[in-house]
């Protein structure tokens, strides 16, 4: 019978075609799921949204055009609700894709919604605000979760576009200031779904580099919008090597720079900050090296001095002292003792030289060595003529003998003296 | 860039720290220096070794 049933032509003349309820529903049900089980998108506005304790959602996509006001009603299983990344909102903007449905009990057209998409710049950064809020509750950007970045990488992995400038300048920047071993993981940086092929290129690199740089260049909103995708935040969150994100310039921010270790402002940056500077190290090095140089010869010299102290105070310096006071004491007493011997002999000299002087004044010889003579009568001294006489016999004593004579004559003073 | 370079220049500095404040013996300090010596070098070397190498893996 429902294969009979047509609506295009007018029922003919008397005959009345009656139909059942459950007849026309039924058509209604199989034309309508039929024509749209491929599913379409559909961009609308959220009205009457309800979350179901259940956990489905009921809401309406309304559009407004002229004066009138165009509804359809929408419903989305827990299964798919589930997976929708932000919470739906009354006046938000959506794109949603669904198959149309036909609920015979209330005769009702509805659609099944499988996918829903915030539509507009608007609702896109109001969705971020809401992730940001959702990731903060599960804790992935808590400072205490931030892991050490390496200071000597050896293996550096970046995922990134293998075709963008944010490769290019990695590379550079690593090949100029420490050249290292780079793994590329190649990923798409922009575009709906991109997330899942940066969490797949992440997964590939993890545990198997020493750190990732997350990186590309600098682009709209939109086009970074799917580094602010919660599975994207979650896997960064959930490496265990740590991880650099540089997205976009220094100005913009998205939601996997909250979760990475350490955020740069730009890609290059990054590399700035993954490698240390090759020049820096030597010089480094050559510092550390003269520090060591003069540390051990300062101690050495250290050794020496006290070496040095040592040996001087090793020296029986008092004990020398005291043997060269005794030494200077001998001397002076030697000294002393030679000084009184000989005054003492010097004095016996002078006294004997005395004696012998008075002695040899005293020597009744003395004037007869100098021409006198001594005249003697009867063996007395004869020291006046008065006593002689002439004729008298007297003896005439020279230094070396005596003579006898007689005296001639009287008072011839002259011829006498 | 070899294991441990890290490590190395750890090491490196303690020894360095250790002859300047003197907390060694002379023939410990000796010993030191020369340790501190090879390190220098080995971390040249590995310094001067370090090379860029680029590999690329499958996109999925």
């Amino acid at each position: 019978m429902q294969s009979t049933l047509r609506f295009d032509t007018a029922p003919a003349g008397d005959v009345m075609q009656v139909c059942s309820v459950s007849e026309v529903t039924g058509f209604v049900k199989k034309t309508i799921e039929g024509a749209g089980a491929s599913g379409v998108w559909v961009e609308g506005e959220i009205t009457n949204f309800k979350h179901h304790s259940s956990g489905h959602f009921y809401f309406s996509l309304s559009e407004a055009k002229g004066n009138k006001t165009f509804t359809l009603r929408c419903k989305m299983w827990r299964s798919s609700a589930r997976e929708v990344p932000f919470e739906p909102e009354n006046g938000m903007k959506v794109l949603a894709f669904g198959t149309f449905s036909f609920y015979e009990p209330f005769g009702e057209f509805s659609l099944t919604i499988s996918d829903l998409r915030p539509a507009g710049k608007g609702e896109k950064h109001l969705l971020v605000l809401q992730w940001k809020e959702t990731l903060e509750r599960e804790g992935l950007f808590f400072p205490s979760r931030k892991k050490q970045i390496p200071s000597f990488p050896r293996r550096i992995g970046v995922v990134t576009s293998p075709t963008g400038a944010a490769r290019r300048d990695i590379e550079q920047v690593i090949a100029r200031r420490f050249p290292v071993e780079i793994v590329l993981s190649p990923a798409p940086v922009q575009g709906d779904g991109a997330h899942t092929g940066i969490v797949a290129a992440l997964q590939k690199l993890d545990g198997a580099v020493d750190v990732i740089i997350l990186g590309r260049g600098g682009g709209s909103f939109e086009d970074l919008f799917e580094f602010n995708h919660p599975d994207l935040v979650r896997a960064v969150a959930a490496c265990k090597t740590p991880v650099i994100t540089a997205v976009g310039h220094e100005t913009d921010t998205t939601l996997v720079d909250f979760a990475a270790d350490l955020r740069a402002p730009t890609p290059s940056a990054a590399a700035e900050l993954v490698v240390p500077d090759r020049e820096e190290l030597i010089l480094d090095l050559r510092r550390q090296h003269q520090m060591m140089r003069r540390g051990l010869s300062r101690r050495l010299d250290d050794e020496l001095g006290l070496l040095e102290d040592i040996r001087l105070r090793l020296q029986p310096r008092r004990l020398l002292r005291r043997m060269s006071d005794e030494h200077v004491s001998l001397a002076d007493i030697s000294e002393r003792l030679k000084r009184a011997v000989q005054t003492g002999i010097e004095r016996r000299r002078l006294a004997l030289e005395k004696a012998a002087a008075e002695l040899q004044a005293q020597n009744p010889a003395l004037p007869l060595e100098q021409g006198f003579a001594m005249i003697r009568r009867d063996g007395v001294v004869v020291t006046s003529q008065r006593v002689l006489a002439k004729s008298d016999h007297i003896q005439i004593t020279f230094a070396d003998g005596s003579v006898d004579a007689i005296v001639t004559g009287e008072d011839t003073d002259e011829e006498k003296l | 860039m070899k294991k441990n370079y890290e490590e190395t220049i750890g090491e490196l500095k303690e020894i360095v720290r250790k002859i300047e404040e003197g907390e060694a013996g002379l023939e410990e300090t000796m010993k030191l220096y020369e340790r501190g010596t090879l390190l220098v070098k080995t971390c040249e070397k590995s310094l001067e070794e370090a090379e860029l190498k680029i590999t690329e893996l499958q996109s999925s």
